[in-house]
């Protein structure tokens, strides 16, 4: 960092060693067992108001050096311009690593394999069930950030889960159900007992037996209804349509060369009406357990809780120094993320959170809908550049008649956009009922990063969406 | 330390059978938005994969540091865990042997390394911020080159080879009246790109109003011209589905039953051409297969999947060269070199010339599959959808929601410029991968749109 200050008006340096291990099973057998390891130098400077990046795979002082100098050559190779000033930030300092029980890097892999067997067994329980995949995932993440305003600090972060999946064909049709989540399963900034505590192999059976009746269910019906999103499903609509929609980047345009921008305008706290006033959201980077989880930024800023939407109204933003100071904000919202070493940090959610409401629990809020659709895990999505207009579709649906969960339905989806979705929203379930659910491949930026994310929620109400729209 | 030095290093660190691959990447990106540069990154790292095979399950571990002891260690995690997997009794992956090389095998380039130097990709910044702002547009995009060195051995056999790729993408954003064009193309090499022609082609589609605003279309079914950036999308995501040879052999591919059947318009020919001259060539697989040219659909007739040789073993054939990770991907091998055959249209206006009223795509965004034994895709518009009138491109449209099977529209296409397009997203998570879709422009006599977007 002294030598980066005599060159750039600022600099920053990340040391970071991940280690990963994913083990998965395919109808029964050993379908992978992975690990991976790496370790590098990213560092970053600010000449001019030019940003340059370079990141080396090595780790002694003159692999630094070197990616200084790249960093400052690339700065110069630019077309010039000011830029914008970095929101202040007191220099960040110390160390913090996750709580982990349980160390899941320490537990045999023969453990965790006879755990994916068993769920794996229990999956292949139905006659027309054509696959079956258990998965056990942990990743660990050693990060030292510098910077030349004098930051020093260090953190390790631990991850853990898995999930399990069936996928049940006849013929032309094919239903796959998942287990406590599709996309990969539930991973928690936890230790080997966020794994333990998943029991894949109680939850085995009912999933195949699901995964078979869906091929002989009646399909989703077309029309508008009463919808009720749980778990993964309601993680993801948060995710999709608010979160990405409040990250500052895309809000300023600083993302429509690839993830697309915002059609909520940089001016709009305190203005715009994102949904109802049951809608209350929070980007809480200290949620226990939540892959959105971390003591400091990858740009040093210390990871706290900022309001996005308040009774309905547009609070927030997920920012970066440079994007927060841009829009006149006192301070960033501790929202730079890089994948490893060999990315650039750049605006990325922390753990987006629909607050919990008053409505008590799923059993309640079934009871007081008449007629609707209940969807709790992801099969597939799409939404615009804008984040406004989306499609989802769920892998299974259960009809609600008279308060009552009713019968199973295939192939659900449904349609909206986004503020008159949120507006829709009538009910949450109270704090009993929140959950975590993770999001393990969320991609954005060029060279491409994925980010792994965490959204709390309790089951919610919205009314009059349009559904059936396969 | 050469990439197939360091594979040859990490190979002698397994006792008995395996495979180590090395890629080395060396890449520099420059990205803009609004006539400015945003950020820029250079990247040096390298992948070490170590696979071996006991009793029909493969143990893998990865590494990026290259000295002995690092290797050694990666090396003892790889077998430990194929080792260990014999506990859960046999398995049917029938090993890995790197290929004998074939004489005169194609593919690959020899880098430019110069060119990997910012300047490159300031000059083009330059063009697109001269272009744009002449316009009364902002410049949104990036410039990216790289040099990826990729080596594979089993300790008999041994492959290298020297890759290299770039791409640029440009945005033009009408900011005051929210519209936008885009256009974009990859090449073998930044000289290839065609900077000032891509600028001039994104400006040109953010001013194309005709003087009227957009307009928005109902839901339904409408005749469509699709540039090669949309008809690239649509490939590409046939190709992780239908054509993965993984998904086929599990029952779950939207081939099964149908190799050997119409399954496209007969127009459609398109092949996994790993040599196309005009594609990122590629010589061998992650396995150290050699690639050869592969007929998918021919006049229409599906004719094959592609296969690893997990996904080989299971269908009782030979793999295809398609592994994408030693020992095959969870996900299943996949075709990373499509090319579909070109046509007799012209350009994009003969396409346009018998559509009464339809719509022009310039290229599709966030596209899922819903249902993959359909084939049923959703994808949104984005930065150029027109209407076309009466054989002209007459206003912009609003973004529309697209909601079809992707062989169904195949199987509806009517027309393909003779020209053709290297497109690509340039999507390299992880390690850098290049890959890109060779196609040319289409007309398709019916697509389904659900509703409006963005």
């Amino acid at each position: 960092m002294d030598s980066a200050a005599r060159h750039a008006e600022y600099a920053d340096v990340r040391f970071v060693s991940s280690s990963s291990e994913r083990l998965s099973t395919r109808n029964g057998r050993l379908d992978g067992l992975d690990s991976s390891e790496s370790e590098g130098i990213g560092v970053r400077v600010r000449r001019a108001g030019a940003w340059g990046f370079a990141a080396t795979r090595g780790t002694e002082r003159a692999h630094a050096e070197a990616a200084l100098a790249r960093a400052l050559e690339l700065t110069e190779g630019q077309p010039r311009d000011s830029g914008a000033a970095l929101a202040p930030e007191p220099p960040a300092s110390g160390r913090y690593e996750s709580p982990v029980e349980r160390d899941p890097f320490a537990v045999s892999a023969a453990d965790k394999l006879g755990l994916l067997a068993a769920a794996d067994a229990g999956l292949r329980t139905e006659p027309n069930v054509a696959l079956t995949l258990a998965r056990f995932d942990a990743v660990r993440t050693h990060t030292v950030f510098a910077s030349t305003e004098g930051a020093l600090c260090e953190q390790r972060l631990t991850e853990c889960g898995g999930g399990i999946s069936a996928v049940a064909v006849d013929g032309n049709e094919s239903q796959v159900r998942s287990y406590p989540a599709s996309h990969g399963g539930h991973v928690a900034q936890a230790g080997y007992e966020h794994f333990l505590s998943l029991d894949l192999a109680g939850h085995a059976p009912r999933l195949a037996q699901e995964a078979q009746e869906l091929l002989s269910a009646p399909a989703c019906p077309h029309g508008r209804t009463t919808l009720i999103l749980a778990g993964e499903q309601l993680g993801l609509q948060i995710h999709e349509s608010i979160g990405h929609a409040v990250e500052l980047d895309r809000v300023l345009g600083r993302e429509a060369s690839y993830a697309g921008t915002s059609f909520v305008p940089a001016g709009a706290i305190g203005a715009l009406r994102y949904g109802s006033q049951h809608v209350n959201v929070t980007a809480n980077a200290a949620d226990p357990g939540g892959l959105g989880s971390f003591r400091w930024d990858d740009e040093g800023v210390e990871g706290r809780a900022v309001p996005i939407v308040r009774e309905g109204v547009l609070t927030g933003f997920l920012s970066s120094r440079e994007t927060a100071a841009e829009i006149g904000l006192e301070r960033s919202g501790g929202c730079m993320r890089a994948e490893g070493f060999a990315r650039q940090p750049i605006v990325r959610m922390t753990n987006v959170n629909l607050e919990p409401g008053e409505a008590g629990t799923l059993d309640d809020l079934i009871a007081d809908t008449q007629d609707g659709l209940l969807i709790e895990t992801n099969r597939s999505w799409s939404i615009d550049d804008r984040r406004l207009q989306f499609r989802f579709e769920g892998e299974a649906a259960w009809e609600i008649k008279g308060g009552q969960r009713g019968r199973l339905l295939r192939n659900p989806s449904y349609a909206g956009i986004t503020p008159e979705f949120w507006g829709s929203c009538d009910a949450v379930c109270s704090p009993s009922e929140r959950r975590l659910v993770s999001l393990l491949d969320c991609g954005k930026g060029e060279p491409g990063q994925m980010m792994r994310v965490s959204h709390g929620s309790a089951p919610a109400r919205f009314r009059g969406v349009e559904v059936g729209v396969a | 330390m050469s990439a197939l030095e360091i594979a040859e290093r990490a190979r002698a660190c397994l006792d008995g059978g395996g495979l180590a691959r090395v890629v080395h990447e060396r890449s520099s990106s420059l990205r803009f938005a609004a006539n400015r540069p945003t950020q820029a990154t250079a990247i040096d790292d390298v992948t070490v994969e170590l696979a071996v095979v006991r009793g029909g399950h493969v143990g893998r571990a990865a590494t990026n540091r290259t000295d002995r002891e690092s290797l050694a260690r990666c090396a003892e995690r790889a077998v430990t865990a194929a080792e260990l997997a014999t506990t859960a009794g046999a398995g049917a992956h029938p090993g890995l042997r790197v290929d004998a090389p074939r004489p005169g095998a194609g593919g690959g380039s020899r880098a430019r390394e110069s060119r990997l130097h910012p300047d490159g990709g300031a000059a083009a910044l330059d063009t697109a911020f001269s272009v744009a702002r002449a316009a009364g547009l902002e410049a949104h995009g990036i410039w990216t080159a790289g040099v990826v060195d990729h080596a594979v051995t089993d300790g008999e056999q041994a492959k290298e080879e020297r890759t290299t790729d770039a791409f640029f993408k440009v945005i033009c954003i009408d900011a005051s009246r929210g519209r936008s064009g885009y256009a974009a193309l990859a090449a073998p090499s930044p000289d290839g790109l065609g900077v000032q022609g891509l600028c001039d082609e994104a400006a040109r589609k953010a001013s194309t109003d005709k003087g009227a605003p957009e307009l928005e279309l109902p839901s339904g079914r409408y005749p469509v011209v699709f540039e090669p950036a949309a008809v690239g999308l649509v490939l590409a995501t046939l190709g992780k589905s239908a054509f993965n040879g993984l998904a086929h052999a599990e029952r779950r591919g939207a081939l099964v039953g149908r190799l050997g059947r119409q399954v496209a318009a007969p127009a459609v020919n398109l092949a996994d051409s790993p040599s196309f001259p005009r594609g990122l060539p590629r010589r061998f697989d992650a396995e150290g297969t050699a690639k050869r040219p592969l007929a998918l659909i021919q006049d229409g007739v599906a004719r094959a999947v592609v296969h690893d040789r997990r996904s080989a073993a299971l269908e009782d054939t030979e793999s295809t060269g398609h592994a994408t990770v030693p020992g095959g991907s969870t996900h299943g091998p996949l075709p990373l070199n499509l090319v579909l055959a070109g046509g007799g249209a012209a350009d994009v206006a003969e396409l346009c010339g018998t559509v009464e009223r339809g719509i022009y795509v310039t290229r599709l965004w966030y596209a899922n599959l819903v249902h993959p034994k359909e084939t049923l895709v959703t994808a949104v518009t984005r930065d150029g959808t027109f209407l076309i009138e009466n054989g002209a491109v007459t206003r912009p449209l609003r973004d529309l929601r697209l909601t079809d099977s992707l062989l169904g529209m195949l199987s509806r296409v009517q027309a393909l410029t003779a020209g053709q397009r290297l497109t690509s997203e340039a999507e390299f998570y992880g390690r850098r991968n290049p890959s890109g879709v060779v196609c040319p422009a289409a007309r398709v006599g019916s697509v389904r749109f659900t509703s409006a977007a963005g």
